[in-house]
């Protein structure tokens, strides 16, 4: 292990980015060692990590999932009740997501009690709230995604709502739905969304978040 | 402000190092979580209903839990209010999140001393809390909207005859009657008996193509059948 390191270090010079990522001190006020409610520091690793295991399980469910009105549902059906673990991984998937709103909020709640969103780490806090706007528009998108009766009235009911926003509701609705009703178009943009550009935006934006921590620092009670 | 760490931190022994140490509890409740989220995908069998149906508007949606308290909300804005609802009320609470740092200024972290940012972070959490708390048991009294009798050993009996005479020609029971509809010897364990009672009213609820017919029963009658049913576990 340590020659295998020692050659990848002798040839790309890791050492300091890896001291710059992992060698550092927790403050005391953050360290369940030494705090024991300091675990409440633990909420947005956490998060971290069930955005992870969303990643893996969503990558799995892509296997056998193919985004069209004709074969949604029976993809789904199919890893739900005959691909060996496949209703365990839907359900990770499923129960994951609800895991991952709790858990962002409870991370939230953590940020607001410390008052850790005070200068000099607004910017952070608003990286933090496009990170919850992009966790909810993965729950929306992927409700649609089973085209079962539920997934598909309750995506329904909220591009209606979309629609009722002045002026440009209707075109907002329109451009969700990619037409006058939900249907194809609406699955496989629906599909999109979920799988492209929102785990883009997470990635770029988790980047963010973490690189300002790293830099900031674990804030402190003042 | 700015804490750019000592370095040489990651050595044994010291518990405040990010790695291992730190890294060593973090994981660890994520452990905690994961094991968690899998047990509760094991448990609870994630659903999946019909698939979709855009032609039958009868159908009402429910959004899953955490989003429920906005679904409640919007209860509250009809007609020509809805749009605070689903447009100035969200922009509301997402200005105020944002603005957040900036009108809490006070150099004080410690909660006690930031009474406006936790009252109204409180306000809050309370409101979300109420409402999906509101909407769960609204929901609830709709779904048992029917009233019905406590069962009697004699609404049993009288209900598997009932059951015997209409059902039993498509339904089978116990290994007997017919094979057209579902089997209902375990119904009572799968569904309630208000549920039951929702299915003899309208079958269509279950599937907008069922065959099931509506059966001429008199309320008491029907309450006879639903308590025979819903003891079949």
């Amino acid at each position: 292990m340590s020659r295998i390191y020692k050659f990848l270090d002798d040839r790309l010079n890791l050492s300091p980015l890896l001291k710059e990522i992992a060698d550092h001190q927790v403050p005391d006020h953050a360290n369940p060692l030494k705090t024991p409610t300091a675990l409440i520091y633990c909420f947005g690793g956490i998060c971290l990590f069930i955005l992870l295991l969303q990643i893996l399980t969503g990558v799995f469910l892509m296997l056998y999932y193919v985004p069209s009105p004709d074969n949604a549902y029976a993809g789904v059906n199919y890893i739900q009740n005959e691909l060996a673990f496949g209703g365990l991984v839907r359900g990770i998937h499923r129960v994951g997501a609800s895991a991952a709103v709790v858990m962002v909020f409870l991370h939230m709640m953590r940020v607001v009690l410390t008052g850790s969103y005070k200068n000099p780490r607004e910017l952070n806090w608003i990286v933090g709230i496009v990170l919850l706007l992009t966790v909810m528009g993965f729950c929306f998108t992927g409700y649609l995604l089973p085209w079962d009766q539920k997934a598909y009235w309750a995506t329904t009911v909220g591009v209606n709502m979309v629609e009722s926003i002045p002026l440009v509701g209707n075109f907002l609705a329109a451009a969700l739905r990619g037409g006058s009703e939900v249907g194809m178009l609406t699955l496989v943009r629906f599909y999109v969304v979920h799988v492209m550009f929102l785990p883009a935006l997470l990635v770029i934006f988790l980047a963010a978040h973490f690189f300002m921590v790293r830099r900031q620092g674990i804030s402190r009670p003042l | 402000m700015m804490n750019r760490d000592a370095p040489s931190a990651t050595q044994a022994g010291n518990p405040g190092s990010f790695y291992p140490n730190h890294l060593f509890v973090e994981s660890l409740a994520a452990l905690a979580v994961f094991a968690a989220t899998v047990l509760a995908a094991y448990v609870w069998q994630v659903p999946l209903e019909e698939m979709a149906d855009p032609g039958d508007t009868t159908y009402v949606p429910r959004p899953e839990w955490y989003f429920l308290f906005y679904f409640q909300l919007l209860k509250y804005f009809e007609g020509p209010l809805v749009v605070v609802g689903t447009f100035f009320l969200p922009l509301l609470t997402l200005t105020l999140l944002i603005l957040l740092p900036f009108l809490d200024t006070s150099p004080t972290t410690d909660i006690r001393k930031r009474p406006c940012a936790a009252a109204l972070s409180l306000a809050g959490v309370v409101a979300v809390v109420a409402l999906t708390a509101l909407s769960v048991v609204e929901d609830e009294s709709h779904v048992d909207k029917i009233v019905l009798p406590p069962i009697t050993e004699e609404q049993i009996t009288a209900g598997r005859e009932i059951f015997n005479k209409f059902c039993m020609l498509c339904h089978a029971i116990d290994g007997k009657g017919g094979f057209m509809a579902p089997d209902l010897t375990q119904i009572g364990s799968r569904a309630n008996r208000a549920y039951i009672e929702r299915v003899i009213i309208n079958p269509q609820i279950v599937s907008q193509t069922t065959i099931m017919s509506v059966i001429p029963l008199s309320d008491a009658e029907r309450h006879e059948v639903s308590a025979f049913l819903s003891r079949k576990k």
